[in-house]
């Protein structure tokens, strides 16, 4: 059953990732930043965000790593906070983004320490953006591609190059839109050199009723990143239990990320 | 004096055997110190030799820039004109080399780890290819060539990196293969390049687990950094023993010329990360260093082998001078007669002190520059031999190859030292002779 299934997700991925063009009835500028914005919004809450994260590493040459995580985001104040439960040697682990600027604390050693906002969290190939509430519009500048089919998908391939000031890990983005539901189905991003560096699939995605917003919230129920440079390294990020009720004030502290080792 | 002298002499050649012994013992432990200070000294040479080819100038003129309190850029901004002054205010100028230095993910098909290329321009760097040296292809690649494939001189190529053997055998490539480096610009947006390898080198211990080298064009596209920026000024000297004063010099003379000058805190540059971007300041810093700051990590080494060698030699010389003394005993209760009768004739207490302590002495230079000469060539003969001792021993001594240095200073210290020694331990066998009372000598004898 288990074959079943992963044979089943491969396929799925394959058609997702054998892009073929479609008629091209290109959009205009403001309808392709348009479609940033739709993207960006559907997923924006405005309110808390409390979500259960299974993360899972496959790197060449090493184990694989599978860690439990707990992710809480106050979008209106731009904080992110991470706490990672399991496995027991990760447990009590954590990141902090305040103002801008990303810490990690390690319970073994009591230390906060400042990490780059591109850091790859828990040595996976994922980032903070990755948990991070989507800023597509905000950090990039749009260039419509042309209509394309992703599988059995018809899709906006749109190609991206970060403003100057945006605070992104990689400068250039390819995104594949869903045309019928606005959501993101496939992102790769490239270096400055425009080496291909990581192609991102979100195959599943889902939504949920938001009091603070007034509307539905979308978010990925599964997100897999490979790695473009590492071939074989790949990290899948499953969201669970999404939870969007008012979280305690105090949370987004680093007294409060310390106070769950004491 | 002389009289002593020759009573002495007379004395070690009478009893053959026992000088014979004696000059055995001492000879062997002076070798056996000669041998572990030529390691020593050996090593200490390979370090100064390798760590100026390979990562630091006599002296360093390198800099931080920080465009953000966060950051922490090993750049430096304004190059010409901190080369000029430099030029214009280094006593002993030999020459200088400009170097970028960056901190990459090296990643080939199948592996990847983190090196710190630096870039250089190979026409300038004749230090460095005097140092290098081809490996044979059989040391990294499965089924290789036993002959050196590659040139140095291609890294004049755009793209081109040189790899040590043991980073060529780990990421799997070789000569023509490219290696992808990857590293956050100064903006922190992800770059990347692919460089392709021209040369392979010998291995060179520790340093060439993360060292390798590219042009300086391919750290300034991997940076996205300017052309007239660079990470350091290698600065070498006619004489590297003045590198401290110089340090000391340049320091005044660019923190008068307007430019911020950093504490110095003697550490290699990559040990200073963490620390500026901790610190709560923006623009550029200018960071001089000596050599041997840049090789702090390396020192225990050095330190290591001086005090395996100082504890070696302190239980031997113990040894040695009880030895001394016990013999030295022996031989005053075996030449009561002898000391009785000179003593008889006129022979004053403090000249028969002298006597004992004088015989000492002479066995103690002599055996020390036998033992001296034959640590000396042991020595040398090792290092001729160019033994290969194994991969963890060869990465600690920076060397694929036993190297023993020794230097005449060493030898003097050393001959100096262990008739010393000997002459010390002489003394109290020979108050016990001095003080024997002629008659009670003569008596006791017969």
């Amino acid at each position: 059953m288990r074959a079943l299934v992963t044979t089943a997700c491969l396929l799925a991925l394959t058609a997702l990732a054998a892009p073929t063009t479609a008629s091209a009835a290109p959009l205009t500028p403001e309808q392709t930043h348009q479609v940033l914005v739709h993207i960006d919004d559907m997923q924006r809450n405005g309110g808390d965000y409390k979500a259960l994260i299974f993360l899972e590493s496959k790197q060449r040459d090493k184990e694989d790593l599978v860690y439990q995580l707990v992710a809480y985001r106050r979008d209106a104040d731009d904080k992110l906070m991470m706490l990672f439960l399991k496995p027991k040697t990760e447990a009590g682990k954590g990141y902090l983004r305040i103002d801008k600027n990303l810490f990690m604390y390690d319970p073994t050693t009591g230390k906060w320490d400042r990490r780059t906002e591109r850091e790859r969290i828990a040595g996976t190939d994922s980032n903070r953006a990755d948990y991070d509430e989507s800023r597509l519009a905000e950090e990039f500048e749009p260039t419509y591609v042309g209509e394309e089919k992703l599988g059995k998908y018809a899709v906006h391939h749109i190609t991206m190059k970060a403003k100057r000031d945006a605070d992104v890990a990689y400068p250039i983005m390819d995104i594949w839109v869903d045309q019928a539901t606005g959501n993101l189905l496939k992102q790769q991003e490239r270096a400055a050199s425009k080496k291909l560096m990581r192609t991102t699939y979100y195959p599943k995605w889902d939504k949920l009723w938001s009091p603070s917003k007034g509307a539905d919230v979308y978010f990925p129920r599964e997100i897999r990143i490979y790695d473009e440079v590492e071939k074989g390294n790949r990290t899948v990020i499953a969201i669970q239990e999404v939870d969007l009720s008012s979280l305690p004030l105090n949370i987004f502290t680093k007294a409060w990320l310390e106070s769950k080792t004491r | 004096m002389r009289a002593i002298f020759r009573i002495a002499l007379h004395n070690l050649l009478q009893a053959r055997l026992r000088t014979a012994l004696l000059t055995l013992v001492l000879a062997g432990v002076t070798a056996i110190l000669i041998v572990m200070g030529a390691l020593s000294h050996g090593f200490s040479d390979t370090l100064r030799t390798n760590a100026t080819a390979l990562q630091s100038g006599h002296v360093n003129v390198a800099g931080w820039y920080k465009s953000k309190p966060t950051d922490a850029w090993p750049l430096i901004n304004d190059v010409d004109e901190l080369e000029r002054i430099a030029r214009e205010n280094t006593p002993g100028l030999d020459y200088i080399v400009r170097r970028d230095r960056a901190w990459a993910k090296a990643i080939s098909r199948d592996h990847s780890f983190f090196v710190s290329p630096s870039g250089i321009d190979i026409a300038t760097e004749q230090r460095l290819k005097d140092i290098l040296q081809l490996a044979p292809e059989s040391a990294y690649k499965d089924g290789g060539r036993p002959e050196p494939v590659g040139d140095f001189e291609r890294l004049s190529e755009p793209h081109s990196v040189i790899v040590f053997a043991s980073q060529a055998k780990r990421l799997g490539v070789a000569v023509g293969d490219y290696i992808t480096l990857t590293a956050p610009t100064g903006s922190g947006r992800t770059n990347s390049i692919d460089v392709t390898v021209i040369a392979v080198a010998k291995d060179m211990g520790i340093m060439s687990n993360w060292g390798m080298f590219v042009p300086s064009d391919a750290i300034h596209e991997l940076y996205e950094s300017a052309d007239d920026t660079s990470s350091v000024l290698m600065i070498y000297l006619d004489d590297p023993d003045e590198a401290e004063d110089v340090m000391g010099h340049l320091r005044e003379v660019y923190a008068a010329a307007g430019f911020t000058v950093m504490d110095h805190q003697p550490a290699p540059f990559f040990f200073k990360f963490e620390e500026v971007a901790g610190e709560d300041w923006t623009g550029q810093k200018l960071d001089l260093t000596v050599w041997n700051d840049e090789v702090t990590y390396i020192d225990f080494m050095s330190t290591a082998l001086d005090s395996i060698t100082a504890i070696v030699i302190i239980i031997l010389m113990g040894i040695i001078a009880i030895g001394i003394m016990n013999t030295m005993l022996m031989s005053v209760r075996r030449r009561t007669a002898e000391i009785g009768t000179v003593r008889a004739i006129g022979m004053t207490r403090s000249k028969v002190l002298a006597m004992f302590v004088t015989e000492a002495l002479l066995l103690g230079f002599f055996a020390s520059l036998l033992g001296a000469l034959l640590g000396a060539l042991i020595a040398n003969g090792i290092d001729a031999a160019q033994i290969q001792p194994p991969p963890m021993v060869s990465m600690l001594l920076l060397s694929d190859t036993l190297h023993l240095s020794v230097d005449a200073a060493q030898i003097i210290r050393a001959v100096i030292v262990f008739t010393l020694v000997t002459g010390l331990a002489a003394i109290s066998p020979a108050i016990r002779a001095a003080r024997l009372e002629p008659v009670t000598a003569i008596h006791h004898t017969s």
